[in-house]
């Protein structure tokens, strides 16, 4: 009798803890990714938002991808071949991948997406606009003809952003320029799209009929498993909450902390941080089409020798883990690493400065700099810019829109003399969005018109390399873009989570066990 | 009252119409286009032409209105550009959050701003009275985001009592989920309760002068009895037409919180249409909002009449 | 003026200590934003990006921000955005809803249309108007001034058409109307003298209010454009470091909320000598 209570209270505790096991069995696993916004829609081919890539590279997949060290590898693709010295690429399929429709992926449905991507696609240009046919030349066969060689064709088509996601043919053929509608968002990923609640969540569950390529994951490449029953996409646009979200398990992951919280947040047991290997970098485009910069090199270098780049990275990214005052338009330990022409990156000298505006008969006109305030890394740069070139008696003139206002004016050569924005790492140069002359900025000067042809027509990779040293240095000559820096944009995750990647926020093979 | 009644809901048919051109006006003449947003970075100048042109956004303005308002008419607000789905539906889920978020702001309004209120005004004068006042000034001083930005800190990152932001709807989580709208709401509520008391305050000191008022005092009636029986009511009818108003501002300008706390209101689906220039939602929204507002302005002008017999229906 | 009437404005503030301490904060404010300056210990735009996020300390008494800028001085400096945006509101309210309530109070039928307008306006949820405003015209101290004066426009306009409905039926202005007198000598005489001290009132208040408007806008990276100094723009631009550098929020915070209190403080004690008969147009709100 003097333990009836103790034994009944042990039963009591036994049956609870039970049931509760039982309920988080039974409970669907769920992870939350507070992103920085609500992205566009997730018609990846068109967009190059990456707030739309993150949750779109769940749902849509390429036939190629990039592993850990941003070389290409086959993912809806099984292997290739080219023949008439580069200019047709023959692609075989990967055979028994399924569509989240049910449907099998097949020849038919690569030749449409590609399609679709080489007259709307966000980056189709850069390897459709030499196209001559798509094919399929079997039903797991593609065959794709150019009218001149291209070496980075793979690199081209390996990620979702604005890149070549296989959408099923009828949805495809049918889509033309207009975002495809939700109900048709639907692709071969480990996740498929369930529905998208304004403001409040993007919902992606488990594929059950996905297959996985044989190899390990590695970077975006290799097999891919989902940890996760669903995954919800939550914008939270105020950093702080986000970060506070985390530390109070509100979310089990937050994109694009600010630089000044990683020493704070990496001591923090409540959270991890998880730092990106591809750094992304501010550019300052400058106007070769009309305006005070246009043709003029001398006070375009005047302007790039007047300036101290690492003040800049230091303000916008805070600690020095997280940004590297480097010339390279791409980090070393990359192929496409290169000196060349990078001494003049950050002279930070304004006597030299003035002397090259003098001798560029600058006399104080105001230069336009255009530049948006939705991100605040672009604000900073660009009045740490203004201040030093004060300095240097260069007279610039900010002008803060938001970025809307700000996308739509770059497009008018009229309007801006230099604008900000900046560049997510690219595999490789030919996805430089200054090297399409069609960018706002509108490089084309003869020079870098015989240069771009060499690289796009060049399918030996030490040739390639070379030409790009000679890109680089003429970057640094004519000065069309100003790079700031690379920098190292963080995320942070609940400590529970095991496997995240490093090449950016994707969430399978990411688990809690 | 019937007339009455008719001619009021004339005279909003005539303002809403008045409200939907300008609102239309007002959107098309914002610069830059929902087709650069929508396409990002690297379109060509021909994608977006022909985009322009599938949406339509490149007939003449006045052809855009009639088409807009033809389907208005016909209860079809539209699509979204962004969300690629009905504005109405877009709406219906924001308003959840915003209604649910001003109606507990209204409750703490109610619970602190009113007994207070009644309070400071019984105790007239007296140093509690000008304490109360004071510190009702005060909080009618501070910005609302500032004080959200503390609570999230305090409660939610270093307490854990509460979410620190978001909210997930009640019909899928129930409604333990209001506790998300817990530290969002209090921030709200701190100036608008500010507002309440000192209303509440001033209005029972106006009551409390009438000359019922008075005579019932001198009658030797104990103070919280006059109140009690007699200023009160009268009191209140000021107040509660301002709930009304405040209730109908919180639905629409609750923007600054909603993006503190990540919550998916009203406030913030407009601010961000409009730096995306999704033209069907924040048409759509405004006109709902406006509807809304002569709506609670018509009820509380009703009720204040049928409330009290000595106002005229003119 | 009198020293009589002089005496008579006083007298609510030397009853009342904490509205007198009011209106030194917002004396304090004015010299500040005058001699910022002089009165600044160094460049507000002065970049240091080498003793950035430094806590307060002798050289810095209120610490530096991220760009290694010295936020004393930028708190002082922001006084100036402070009292241009108050003013500026204060000015283009009276502006623009004086006379409308003014001649629609006088004139039946203008004051219904006028009146039926400024229903429509205020159907419009303000701070979206504001927005609205401010992504057209582009932001600027300017447009801010517009956007937040609009919404106080309208409720002038009620009140000085309330309080002229009021004035027009007292006896003595009813006399000088039979008596033939044309409007503009009617206002000039009877109507504006008795609206000053009421508008004094209101104008505190919105001044007070424009403080609030005012930040919110910059909070949401809608106000005065960032690179100027201002209390709202301070706060927008350190919120992320509201733990690692949480003096970033404290001194532009506290700022705004004193100058916002003392100015309705200032309006509470300036209602207090109000005419009684006057002081019901007034809402509580102002």
């Amino acid at each position: 009798m003097r333990y009836g209570p103790s034994v009944l209270m042990r039963g009591v505790v036994g049956l609870v803890t039970a049931s509760f096991l039982l309920a988080q069995a039974n409970a669907a696993t769920l992870l939350r990714e507070a992103t920085i916004g609500e992205p566009p829609p997730l018609d990846v081919m068109l967009t190059t938002a990456d707030v739309a890539s993150v949750i779109g590279r769940h749902i849509f997949e390429t036939l190629y991808a990039l592993d850990s060290t941003y070389t290409p590898r086959p993912m809806l693709a099984e292997s290739d071949g080219t023949e008439d010295g580069g200019r047709t690429i023959v692609i075989k399929l990967r055979e028994g991948v399924l569509f989240h429709n049910g449907k099998e992926m097949t020849a038919k449905d690569v030749v449409a997406s590609m399609t679709r991507w080489g007259s709307f696609g966000a980056r189709g240009k850069l390897l459709m606009a030499a196209a001559t046919s798509v094919e399929a030349t079997g039903k797991y066969e593609v065959t794709l003809k150019l009218s001149a060689p291209n070496g980075a064709w793979k690199a081209l088509i390996a990620d979702v952003n604005g890149g070549l996601a296989i959408y099923p043919e009828d949805i495809a053929a049918k889509a033309g320029n207009r975002p495809i509608e939700q109900k048709d968002y639907i692709g071969t990923g480990p996740y498929k799209f369930v529905e998208w609640r304004p403001n409040r969540y993007v919902e992606v569950e488990r594929f059950d009929g996905y297959k996985p390529v044989k190899e390990k994951g590695d970077g975006f490449a290799g097999a891919r498993v989902a940890g996760f029953d669903k995954i919800r996409f939550i914008p939270v646009p105020d950093v702080g909450t986000r970060v506070s979200g985390v530390q109070a398990g509100d979310y089990d992951y937050a994109e694009m902390i600010s630089g000044d919280l990683y020493e704070s947040l990496s001591k923090d047991s409540s959270v991890q941080v998880q730092r990106t290997n591809a750094p992304i970098f501010g550019l300052f485009f400058m106007n070769s089409k009309q305006g005070i910069l246009k043709d003029n090199y001398k006070l375009r270098r005047a302007i790039q020798t007047a300036l101290d780049k690492s003040q800049a990275l230091r303000v916008a990214f805070g600690p020095k883990d997280l940004w590297n005052a480097e010339g390279s338009i791409f980090p070393n330990g990359t192929p496409w690493y290169s000196t060349d022409g990078a001494s003049n990156y950050s002279a930070h000298d304004p006597k030299k400065a003035k002397e090259l505006a003098k001798e560029a008969d600058y006399t104080g006109t105001p230069i336009r700099l255009l530049v948006s305030t939705n991100y605040q890394a672009h604000y900073d740069e660009a009045s740490v810019f203004t201040r030093q070139l004060a300095d240097a008696g260069i007279n610039v003139q900010m002008m803060v829109v938001d970025w809307a206002t700000l996308l739509k004016m770059r497009g008018q050569p009229e309007q801006w003399d230099i604008f900000v924005t900046h560049h997510s790492f690219a595999p490789d140069p030919l996805l430089l969005t200054f090297l399409n002359a069609s960018y706002p900025g509108w490089w084309d000067s003869p020079e870098i018109g015989s240069l771009r042809a060499e690289l796009i027509n060049t399918t030996d990779p030490a040739a390639r390399k070379s030409t790009w040293g000679k890109i680089q240095s003429l970057i640094y000559e004519q000065v069309p873009v100003m790079k700031v820096g690379d920098a190292y944009t963080y995320d942070i995750a609940s400590p529970k989570l095991k496997g995240l990647n490093p090449n950016g926020p994707v969430f399978w093979n990411v688990s809690t066990k | 009252m019937w007339s009455y009644a008719f001619k009021r809901a004339g005279t909003t048919a005539v303002t809403l119409l008045a409200a939907s051109i300008i609102i239309f006006a007002f959107i098309h003449i914002v610069p830059g286009d929902p087709i650069y947003v929508l396409l990002g970075d690297t379109a060509t100048p021909d994608q977006i032409d022909a985009l322009r042109h599938q949406l339509g956004l490149d007939q003449p303005i006045i052809l855009q209105y009639l088409t807009w308002a033809g389907h208005v008419l016909e209860g079809d607000l539209g699509r979204s550009i962004f969300f690629q789905a009905p504005v109405l539906s877009v709406i219906a889920d924001g308003a959840e959050t915003s209604t649910l978020l001003a109606t507990m702001t209204m409750i703490w309004v109610a619970v602190i701003g009113v007994p207070i209120g009644m309070i400071a005004a019984v105790r007239h004068g007296t140093w509690l009275d000008q304490g109360l006042s004071g510190a009702a000034m005060l909080m009618a001083s501070i910005p609302t985001f500032w004080v959200g930005l503390y609570l999230i800190l305090i409660f939610a990152a270093w307490l854990g009592w509460f979410p620190s932001s978001g909210y997930p709807s009640i019909f899928e989580g129930g409604v333990v989920n209001l506790r998300y709208l817990v530290l969002p709401s209090l921030a709200l509520a701190a100036p608008n309760a500010a507002l309440i008391l000192r209303l509440t305050r001033a209005s029972m000191l106006d009551v409390s002068r009438e000359d019922y008022v008075r005579t019932a005092r001198a009658k030797g009636i104990r103070p919280w009895q006059v109140v009690r029986r007699h200023i009160w009511r009268n009191a209140l009818l000021a107040v509660v037409s301002a709930f009304g108003f405040t209730f109908a501002a919180l639905l629409s300008e609750a923007v600054v919180t909603e993006t503190v706390f990540a919550l998916p209101g009203i406030g913030r689906l407009v601010v961000q249409s409009i730096l995306r220039r999704d033209y069907p939602v924040i048409q759509g929204v405004i006109l709902v909002i406006v509807v809304v507002y002569l709506l609670i302005n018509l009820i509380v002008d009703l009720s204040y009449r049928l409330l009290d017999p000595r106002v005229e229906l003119q | 003026m009198s020293s009589n009437s002089a005496t008579l404005w006083l007298r609510p503030f030397l009853a009342r200590p904490v509205a007198l301490a009011g209106l030194g904060v917002l004396l304090a404010t004015v010299l500040a934003a005058i001699f910022a300056p002089w009165l600044s210990p160094y460049d507000p735009y002065a970049i240091d990006p080498l003793i950035r996020l430094t806590p307060p300390n002798v050289t810095h008494w209120f610490g530096t921000d991220q760009f290694g800028r010295d936020t004393l001085s930028r708190t002082i400096h922001s006084a100036r955005m402070a009292l241009l945006i108050g003013s500026g509101v204060v000015v283009f309210a009276l502006a623009t809803g004086v006379p409308a309530g003014v001649l629609s109070a006088l004139f039946p039928r203008l004051g219904h249309l006028l009146m039926r307008m400024v229903d429509v306006l205020m159907a419009f949820p303000t701070l979206l108007l504001a927005l609205g405003l401010i992504v057209i015209l582009s932001p600027s101290v300017a447009t801010v001034i517009l956007a937040i004066g609009i919404g106080y426009m309208t409720t002038t306009t009620r009140i000085v058409y309330g309080l002229t409905l009021r004035l027009r039926a007292e006896t003595y202005v009813e006399a000088s109307r039979s008596m033939g007198a044309g409007a503009a000598w009617l206002i000039s005489r009877h109507i504006l003298p008795n609206l000053v001290s009421p508008l004094l009132v209101q104008a505190s208040f919105v001044f007070a209010f424009a403080q609030l408007g005012a930040a919110s806008l910059d909070f949401l990276g809608l106000g005065a454009p960032p690179d100027i100094p201002s209390w709202g723009n301070m706060l927008a631009e350190s919120r992320t470091f509201i733990t690692r550098a949480p003096w970033l929020l404290f001194f532009p915070g506290m700022m705004i909320v004193a100058t916002a209190f003392s100015l309705n403080l200032v309006g509470d004690a300036l209602r207090d000598r109000l005419d009684p008969r006057l002081r019901q147009v007034f809402g509580e709100k102002g």
